[in-house]
């Protein structure tokens, strides 16, 4: 047991520590970054990045050599997810932290052949098309169509929630292709090439400022070729990516730069005024959340060192999502109480604080307690799968 | 990093928990928690067989040289148990405290015969003020003849009565540097006793030491040097104080689990309801946070590292959860686990007593914020970032 980083280990944080330092600017911040409609990052910026992230060897990392993979372990991939999430970097999506690896496990040699060069190359986006208008926390409700055509399917139907839809190249996507089963019976996945005639995106301004999207399927035409394991048994397949994006969403970047943003603004002074660092009450309140940012990032790392150890946790995975999620909602609430009088300042506002970064995050972050399961949803899981209780 | 446990720890764990499981039978416990000793020598006997009670002393001195982590992994097993046992007084207050500090003399003495079982030792640090700081020490030693002399009262000593012998903390002056450890023998001539009976059935004494005079030979380290020895018997307290939370919580989990599985309301198995299962997942979750702070905790002091950050992190965390974790497991049980015989009060009870001993929660956060205001790095931690200015 070892709680600490290795040499080599250390050195590669550091290196990537470099890489994102030297990418991303505070004039790359300035020019790319928009907390407006576009969501962070531009979409031209991120797909950019991506390409970066690829040349540097990144993105295929922790991939098997056989996939062209850099074979390295799984606490390699941690992190490099914890330092971009940390340095607020663009491209940590489910095109790089999960679909690959759905791929390696799920897809046929020749969808692999095709695609995973070019993820390796930073070169295609993805959107996740699971959520629908009637199935939300209920996928297994999920309505959206795949009938059998000769030698393609065909795609009807509407998904929601679509994040990053209107940027992605391809769909990851569930259908119903037996209309008569029930539930997660029936379902079949598929890879949809976002460019087919039928395939139109909505758009749905959020309350955090930026836009997000649905996707209509009409009569879109699928090749075969395209499904992704066997016909009606897409559910263990979407079931298996779930696992791997809950890992990669409980990343602890996100959380360790809350706490730095507020240390570092506690530890100012204000027209020279008394730093709030000074106040035992915001001690203690600093302390609480450290602790909590701590365990954040034990769990992350936990979980990697399974993974790493060939092991496959999955209810866990969701404990992680949880904790983390939490951590980070607790300090969007105690950041607003730290932050007193400033506190619903917007961005560019006369003394707005923090650049106004903590009131957008007290909003974009309320998707966190309902968004990839949902605080409830996960507690579901978490007794049921992980506890054994009955359902 | 690698934070999981190898397979060796897994099969120690395993068989620390089957054993503390089985050692004694819930009505026993009981008995002992009132009982002169506290615990059962058979019990301890067989657990020094087992290699447990020295497990983490060099070989030389009958230990197996394993890491503190283990001895962690023991120790929540007992905890888990409700077994009760002098491991903690004998090895983790005394035992490490002449390891750290002692003449080879003394530990030839005393630890070889504490690994078989043979002799028991405690340290006395509290007195009535309940503090932990060098200040708080107000017990007084001075030199007389070619030995020393002892004056004072300590409280909330472990295993006090059963103790072959008793290492006190006391001071000649008025500084830390002023503090100095001595072994008084059982059965020295002004040593009294009297038992602080306590919820969680640790078996804690008031020591009263009144014109105590013994060798010069009794001295631990050199004199003056007792804080140093203190501060890292803090360290490991809280540690495995934290630890020992850990397997309290995890018992009061499983008791709830099965109980929820099995209990039939309204039809149904109360398990299958959100509201008991979200009480549970929050459990579990809070249980396995502190489980890796408290692993990281005796990771780090094992390896030699400070430690005070991740000690401090890990007790007030499970300072803080575990008890509300046992809090409850009442409620889902219900009526059932308000009678005694239920197997609940143990745990409920243990928690409360954890998580006052080495340091609350309160006591913890404090340590933090010390190190938050004067020692940044030691607070962030090793992979600390530098802190993000260019907002100002």
């Amino acid at each position: 047991m070892d709680f600490t980083l290795t040499g080599e280990e250390a050195a590669f944080r550091d290196e990537v520590r470099a890489f994102l330092r030297r990418e991303l600017t505070p004039e790359v911040f300035a020019k790319h970054r928009d907390t407006g409609e576009q969501g962070m990052w531009t979409p031209d910026f991120t797909k950019a990045f991506r390409r970066k992230l690829g040349a540097a060897g990144y993105l295929g990392m922790g991939w098997p050599k056989e996939y062209g993979g850099g074979g390295r372990s799984r606490i390699y991939q941690a992190i490099l997810w914890d330092e971009m999430e940390y340095h607020r970097a663009p491209g940590l999506d489910r095109s790089m932290t999960y679909i690959p690896n759905a791929l390696m496990t799920f897809g046929s040699d020749a969808q692999k052949a095709a695609l995973l060069p070019q993820i390796n190359r930073g070169e295609i986006s993805w959107f996740v098309g699971y959520s629908e208008p009637e199935a939300g926390s209920d996928l297994a409700n999920l309505k959206t169509r795949a009938v059998a055509d000769g030698d393609d399917f065909v795609i009807t139907g509407q998904k929601a929630f679509s994040s990053d839809a209107h940027m992605a190249d391809y769909a990851w996507l569930a259908a119903r292709t037996d209309p008569t089963s029930q539930r997660h019976r029936g379902i079949t996945m598929f890879i949809v090439d976002m460019k087919s005639p039928g395939v139109t995106i909505a758009k749905h301004p959020t309350l955090a400022g930026w836009t997000h999207h649905s996707v209509h399927f009409d009569n879109v035409r699928v090749p075969r070729s395209m499904m992704v394991g066997e016909v009606d048994q897409g559910w263990k397949v979407l079931m298996g990516a779930i696992d791997f994006e809950r890992a990669a969403l409980a990343s602890p970047g996100l959380v360790n730069y809350q706490f730095d943003r507020l240390l570092a603004w506690c530890a100012h002074s204000r027209d020279g005024g008394e730093r709030p660092i000074d106040d035992p009450v915001v001690q203690d309140e600093l302390v609480r959340l450290a602790i909590e940012a701590e365990g954040t990032r034990i769990m992350s790392y936990w979980l990697a060192s399974l993974h790493a150890r060939g092991q496959y946790p999955q209810h866990e995975t969701s404990l992680a999502l949880l904790v983390k999620r939490e951590t980070a909602r607790l300090f969007d609430e105690k950041g607003m109480e730290l932050l007193g009088p400033y506190a619903p300042l917007r961005t560019g506002a006369p003394h707005a604080q923090l650049d106004g970064e903590v009131e957008i995050e007290y909003r974009d972050h309320l998707y966190f307690q309902f968004a990839a399961g949902g605080f409830d949803i996960t507690r579901n899981v978490v007794a049921t799968r992980g506890l054994g209780l009955p359902r | 990093m690698d934070i999981a446990l190898d397979d060796d720890q897994v099969m120690l764990k395993e068989t620390a928990v089957s054993f503390a499981q089985q050692a004694l039978p819930a009505a026993r416990i009981r008995e002992l928690e009132t009982s002169e000793q506290g615990f059962d020598a058979g019990v301890w006997k067989e657990m020094a067989q087992m290699g447990w009670v020295a497990a983490a002393f060099p070989e030389t001195y009958g230990g197996a040289g394993t890491g503190l982590v283990e001895l962690a992994l023991i120790v929540e097993a007992l905890g888990q148990g409700a077994t009760p046992s002098p491991l903690f007084s004998t090895v983790i207050e005394a035992g490490f405290t002449l390891l750290d500090a002692g003449a080879a003399r003394q530990k030839d003495d005393w630890l070889t015969r504490i690994a078989a079982g043979e002799a028991l030792m405690t340290a006395a640090l509290m007195e009535a003020n309940g503090g932990l700081r060098a200040q708080d020490v107000r017990t007084r030693i001075a030199r007389s003849g070619n030995g020393f002399r002892i004056d004072g009262t300590k409280a909330f000593v472990r295993d006090a009565g059963a103790a072959d012998a008793i290492i006190c903390v006391a001071r000649s002056g008025e500084g830390a540097e002023d503090l100095t450890l001595a072994i008084v023998p059982k059965g020295a001539t002004g040593v009294s006793l009297r038992r602080m009976p306590a919820a969680g059935g640790e078996a804690l004494w008031q020591v009263e030491f009144k014109g105590v005079e013994v060798d010069a030979d009794a001295i631990v380290g050199d004199v003056g040097t007792g804080w140093l020895a203190v501060q890292r018997l803090l360290l490991r307290g809280a540690a495995f104080k934290s630890a020992e939370l850990v397997g309290i919580g995890q018992a009061s989990l499983d008791l709830t689990l099965s109980y929820a599985k099995e209990r039939v309301q309204f039809g149904k198995p109360i398990g299958s309801f959100q509201g008991v299962q979200h009480h549970a997942a929050e459990m579990y979750r809070d249980l396995e946070v502190s489980r890796l702070l408290s692993w990281q905790a005796s990771s780090s002091l094992g390896e030699g590292l400070s430690g005070e950050r991740e000690v401090a992190m890990a007790k007030a965390k499970a300072s803080q959860c575990v008890p509300a974790l046992t809090r409850t497991a009442h409620q889902i049980h219900g009526a059932i686990a308000y009678y005694r015989d239920y197997p609940l009060e143990l745990y409920y009870h243990r928690a409360l007593a954890a998580q006052a001993a080495y340091g609350d929660a309160a006591h913890h956060r404090r340590v933090l914020a010390r190190l938050l205001s004067t020692n940044n790095a030691a607070f962030r931690g090793q992979d600390a970032h530098e802190l993000p200015v260019h907002y100002f």
